[in-house]
């Protein structure tokens, strides 16, 4: 079945943005925010912000979010944004729980959502792009949830995404990557990406 | 024959160990204990409620309490696992993941409920005690026995063990905490 045939996907957005172009945004607005992209993230941002305040984890199975939650607590001083997706989040769902018990006030929880398994070739996730993450986010407990469906109003928005008190959580209704970390093998290794972003958080 | 640990004592070599990566720098808090609830050590997980120099944060699995570590690691704070030996089974491609391929060093206090006081683990009736060894063998993560108060000193040890090796490292609590 063709993405476009599905019924499940009714419910996406016929404007769906480009996460690329959001990306490219939030490049010009995080100031010194720490970032964790994960699966089609990735590549777009490795060529937007190389060599900053950035680590992927691509093969997480689902870990940005915690990958994110652990940065938070150890640099409270810092926003950390994390650019998860819809089937990443899927696979540790329970980390909304986690991140809203643990409470920090400075991460921005980005959920890129397309409804699919992009980097693995597009297969539904459960649910489809019915899956509410805004509902579960709020029951979870963090302290601001809400979903953004067009990119006039991500743009007003987004200063508030490093300023707002977390755990915030965001449900950006996008469109496909053009790349996926299948398409666009490479970067830095992780191990490599962990010394780079140690280093600079501790001196 | 295995003997069951004091809470205190753990939490004492916990307080050491955190002293002790932090160069002796005063920090609140002192350090962190990721925990996903193990009967097994239910004694340390009650007295760490009371406790205020260390923050525990209880995670809803084994996979995120590894990536949080991994976040905690990188921004300079030091923290220890705290799982039953399911939880280990649950998460070994995470361990695999963030502390081997990742070269993300995390130690792991690991419960095995259900260990016979009078049996060698390995010859344990019940499978989780019985392979919990052997998989982190095949996995080449060092490991130590908690057998009785005599032991404790193991716990530093593995830390600064995971440390010196940039990977996993495991003490492995034999009897139920008191």
């Amino acid at each position: 079945m063709k993405r476009g045939d599905d019924p499940k996907r009714a419910a996406e957005p016929v404007t769906a943005m480009k996460p690329e172009e959001l990306l490219k945004l939030i490049a010009g607005a995080r100031g010194d925010a720490i970032c964790v992209p994960t699966m089609t993230t990735a590549p777009e941002w490795r060529d937007i912000a190389p060599d900053d305040l950035s680590i992927s984890c691509v093969g997480f199975m689902g870990g940005a979010s915690s990958l994110g939650l652990g940065l938070a607590l150890a640099n409270p001083k810092r926003r950390v944004v994390v650019f998860d997706g819809d089937g990443s989040l899927l696979m540790q769902l329970g980390s909304l729980a986690t991140i809203a018990g643990a409470g920090p006030r400075n991460l921005t929880h980005l959920l890129f959502k397309n409804g699919v398994y992009h980097t693995s070739g597009a297969q539904n996730i459960p649910g489809g792009f019915d899956v509410d993450f805004v509902l579960m986010a709020k029951g979870a407990g963090y302290r601001t949830a809400y979903a953004i469906h067009e990119i006039d109003e991500f743009k007003r928005r987004l200063p508030s995404l490093f300023r707002d008190e977390g755990p915030l959580f965001v449900e950006l209704h996008t469109g496909l990557a053009d790349k996926t970390p299948m398409t666009a093998r490479g970067g830095t290794p992780f191990p490599d990406q962990v010394d780079h972003l140690r280093k600079k958080l501790t001196g | 024959m295995a003997e069951s640990v004091p809470a205190s004592l753990i939490l004492d070599a916990y307080k050491e160990i955190f002293r002790e990566a932090r160069g002796g720098r005063p920090s609140e808090p002192l350090g962190w204990v990721l925990s996903v609830p193990d009967t097994h050590q239910k004694s340390v997980l009650a007295a760490l409620d009371k406790e205020r120099a260390l923050r525990t944060l209880t995670c809803a699995t084994e996979d995120e309490a590894n990536a949080i570590a991994a976040g905690l690691w990188i921004g300079g704070e030091p923290c220890i696992l705290m799982i039953q030996h399911a939880g280990l089974y649950a998460s070994i491609n995470t361990l695999r993941g963030v502390a081997i391929d990742g070269k993300v060093p995390i130690f792991y206090m690991i419960g095995l409920l259900q260990r016979e006081r009078d049996k060698d683990p390995r010859d344990s009736r019940h499978s989780m005690v019985r392979w919990c060894e052997p998989l982190l063998d095949t996995f080449g993560v060092p490991h130590a026995r908690l057998e009785g108060p005599d032991d404790v000193p193991l716990i530093a040890k593995y830390f600064k063990l995971s440390r010196e090796r940039r990977g996993p490292a495991a003490v492995l609590v034999g009897l139920e905490t008191m």
